[in-house]
């Protein structure tokens, strides 16, 4: 029987970067906020320190601070006729777990979503026709604008000290900047990072085919920066140890190092760390959550009690804790109705390898997680897909993250997989290869969902999520379509072999693509085909506010969490100006 | 080539192992004049240059310097290192009235070929009194893992492990005088120093005075005579 706790204003599921927010700014506006935290207390000094942080071994391949699937893993399959699998090891995407989540291991590239991103299906209805999007996407509007989400936007970046220049700053083009952009309320905190050599040819490159190239927004840092809060962080020195580790110099923007020490002085705060949310509770209507249950590191249950439940866990995690606490009518792919699971969307990544000669050194190991140069022309509706069969587009860069030993070793075509060859054509290309990344949007289809597996559970007995994927036939011609481009830039920048390799089917969650999973639990303004509101409230027990890119009707052609960085201040204005004044639904359904 | 190891040597930190596989990086500072000339370095170290004195008298031949710590010791920097202090000596960065007054009177090649000499020796450490166990452990834990209430990150971080350095940008600090070190940090602290403004001079404002003895105390009997004989004890 689980014990029953001191009954508390507010408990948030997950401390990551949603949580950590969420809680030090309710606990700032006089609330008792409990935040549970499934993984360890770690911090800068002393868990993140060199030489141990950057063991790549332990870290990047091992991948030691991410979830543990021997506890808590995912089951996986490509279509409802298979029979999923849960995944033993993580391959595909990394789902962070510990104090700080994932944005503990993240690389920092902190993108906007576009304008047309929040009014998608009329966007492209208007521009395209009604009859243009293939109906087995379900995309949809998002119930909120970019000019609404502007200056949460802003916030995030200047709570985070993003490195950058801005394109379009009130609507006047900036030189220099992404021309393409929505606009920004004013430049970034920070000056761009330095441009390392690859990012420097791409730029070239690019230029040459009439492109506009620009520096990768960063939130690992070109300066020291003092943020609103008051934290310091420090100077990128381009170590090349950010994705899969943590940052051990207070460079880039971490929970840690931009919001989380505020939260932990505050009297009404309270940290729970290695504690795991087996479900919410609802009172019997269904209606109402009374709080929820976890267990401790020693297995041992608690009932804490709380006037409102924030979900602000990892995506994937969202969603399983909606449905392991019977919130909202799980969605089934066969007739399309009920809303948790559905719009489930990955990211459709690409890439091109531009070969030199070895008299081009590239020294791909002096990298941030987000240096380099991209550009945006062939990003989501920023060209005409008249004559395409396809919607959605993609960023291309040359963002190389790091020149590790154990996992960088770019090969052209033709290179035995092991043995002798292999090994000579490495240390030949190692240091003369530029590797293109083409980031894709990814659309939601009919098909593609999440729901509780029904064969696998957790170490708690609970069921896992299931995740059904396969690339919709709209992202594989997108993707065949712009990895060409990104091809074209390869050449024009000199490269002596141009490999492309478009995204192909079938989805395998065996090899890397990214960690950018979203939806399942979407945002919306229809009851019918969303899970929560335009402020991220539940649309059925709206003391529930489910925090995440598990609100993402669909996923665009960048990175997420600057988004989601963005939503989650605007759901919190949303709390604190509205919703504690007078608890209930924020808008009617 | 050496453009582009040089345009990167000042933004990168990486990896010891990582730096083996960039090839020529330690003499990509020289690409401005001629190759450095170790045996002519060694006679400016021993005899001086017009209107500059033998550096042998401050540092000794070996790199060493005296045991006073008034002089560090540069007996196997890396001469991008030292080349670079000589500049930052000479434009002022770092003010000193000592080396200001020399760096200006050295001729470029010069100090590059002086600067070849003393990366390449190896020197000698002389023995030294012991610091006192608390203070040296206090250092040990700020080099090793920082300190968590001044957000202070481990030096080793940049410094190498155990202050071996990461050559060519970043200098080692293990072996070198506490009295150095202690008196650089002062340096910094206080503005004097300009060199590293987003990196040094902010570890350096947040250390206190018994945090710079206890780290320049560690760093002293990391390499030495002093460890050297502790270690076959």
């Amino acid at each position: 029987m689980a014990e029953r706790l001191k009954p508390v204003d507010v408990v948030t599921v997950g401390v990551g970067m949603t949580g950590a927010i969420m809680g030090k700014e309710l606990a700032a506006a006089g609330l008792k906020v409990v935040g549970i935290e499934r993984g360890p207390m770690r911090d800068t000094v002393p868990d993140f320190q060199s030489p141990t942080i950057h063991d790549e071994l332990r870290f990047a391949i091992r991948k030691a601070l991410m979830q543990d699937n021997v506890k808590e893993a995912v089951t996986c399959r490509n279509s409802a006729d298979q029979t999923a699998l849960p995944m033993r090891r993580w391959a595909g995407y990394l789902p962070g777990t510990g104090l700080g989540g994932s944005l503990v291991h993240w690389n920092g590239q902190t993108y906007r979503f576009q304008p047309a991103d929040f009014i998608y299906r009329t966007h492209l209805e208007q521009r395209y026709g009604k009859s243009f999007v293939d109906p087995e996407l379900t995309i949809q509007d998002w119930g909120v604008t970019y000019d609404e989400l502007e200056t949460h936007y802003d916030r995030f970046e200047y709570l985070c000290g993003t490195s950058g220049k801005a394109g379009n700053i009130k609507g006047k083009i900036q030189p220099g900047g992404n021309p393409l952009e929505g606009f920004r309320s004013r430049d970034y905190p920070t000056q761009p990072m330095k441009e390392p050599y690859y990012g420097a040819l791409f730029r070239k490159g690019a230029q040459s085919l009439g492109y506009h190239p620009f520096p990768q927004p960063a939130s690992t840092l070109s300066q020291p920066y003092t943020n609103p809060e008051g934290l310091k962080l420090q100077q990128c020195v381009f170590c090349g140890y950010c994705e899969r580790f943590a940052c051990e110099h207070y460079a880039k923007a971490s929970p840690q190092t931009i919001v989380l020490p505020v939260a932990l002085k505050n009297p009404n705060y309270e940290l729970r760390t290695n504690c795991q949310v087996l479900r919410v509770n609802l009172d019997s209507t269904g209606k109402k959550a009374t709080g929820i249950t976890y267990a401790d590191a020693a297995g041992r249950e608690y009932e804490q009690p709380a006037e409102m439940v924030l979900i602000t866990a990892y995506a994937l995690n969202n969603v399983r804790l909606l449905l392991n606490s019977g919130i909202g009518r799980t969605y089934d792919p066969r007739t399309g109705e009920g809303v948790v699971g559905r719009n489930y969307a990955y990211q459709t990544v690409s890439s091109v390898t531009v070969f030199y000669d070895e008299d081009v050194n590239i020294n791909p190991f002096m990298a941030s997680g987000a240096s380099g140069t991209v550009i945006d022309d062939f990003s989501v509706d920023n060209f005409d897909h008249g004559p395409h069969k396809f919607i959605g587009g993609a960023y291309i860069g040359a963002i190389m993250t790091n020149g590790r030993p154990i996992e960088f070793h770019p090969t052209p075509p033709g290179t035995p997989a092991w043995g002798l060859g292999w090994k000579q054509a490495v240390a030949r290309h190692y240091n003369h290869t530029v590797a293109l990344t083409v980031h894709g949007s990814s659309h939601p289809a009919r098909g593609n969902h999440l729901d509780l597996d029904p064969t696998y559970k957790d170490a708690w007995g609970l069921p896992l999520l299931r995740v059904t994927f396969e690339f919709p036939d709209n992202d594989i011609r997108m993707s065949s379509y712009v990895t060409d481009k990104a091809a074209e830039i390869g050449r024009a920048m000199g490269g002596k072999t141009v490999a492309a390799a478009p995204r192909k089917r079938p989805y395998t969650t065996t090899v890397y693509q990214t960690t950018h999973n979203t939806g399942g639990a979407i945002m919306g303004g229809d009851p019918k085909t969303s899970v929560v509101n335009r402020y991220l409230q539940c649309w059925d027990v709206p003391n529930v506010f489910v925090v995440g890119a598990s609100a993402y009707p669909h996923n665009s052609s960048y990175n997420p969490t600057n988004t989601l960085g963005a939503l989650t201040y605007w759901a919190l204005d949303a709390i604190k100006n509205r919703y504690l004044k007078s608890p209930g639904p924020l808008v009617q359904a | 080539m050496t453009r582009i190891n040089r345009a990167n040597a000042a933004v990168a930190m990486g990896c010891l192992a990582l730096l083996c596989l960039a090839g020529p990086a330690p003499v990509a500072a020289q690409d401005k004049q001629r190759p450095a000339e170790v045996d002519r370095g060694a006679v400016i170290a021993a005899q001086g240059a017009a209107g500059v004195p033998a550096c042998a008298q401050c540092h000794a031949f070996s790199g060493g310097s005296d045991g006073s710590g008034a002089f560090p010791r540069i007996a196997g920097q890396s001469a991008y290192y030292l080349e670079k202090q000589m500049r930052d000596f000479a434009s002022s960065v770092r003010a000193n009235a000592i080396m200001t007054p020399i760096a200006k009177a050295l001729p470029p090649n010069d100090t590059t070929d002086v600067a070849a000499f003393y990366a390449g020796n190896s020197g000698q450490f002389l023995p030294l009194a012991a610091a006192d166990a608390a203070l040296v452990e206090k250092g040990r834990q700020l080099a090793r893992v920082g300190d968590a209430a001044k957000n202070i990150q481990a030096c080793n971080n940049c410094h190498g492990p155990d202050g071996a350095g990461i050559p060519p940008a970043i200098p080692y600090l293990a072996g070198q005088y506490a009295q150095y070190i202690a008196f650089e940090l002062q340096m910094w602290k206080r503005g004097h120093r300009k060199s590293s403004p987003d990196s040094m001079a902010l570890v350096a404002k947040q250390l206190d005075d018994q945090q710079i003895a206890a780290v320049a105390a560690y760093y002293q009997q990391v390499r030495g005579a002093a460890s050297a004989a502790a270690s076959t004890r």
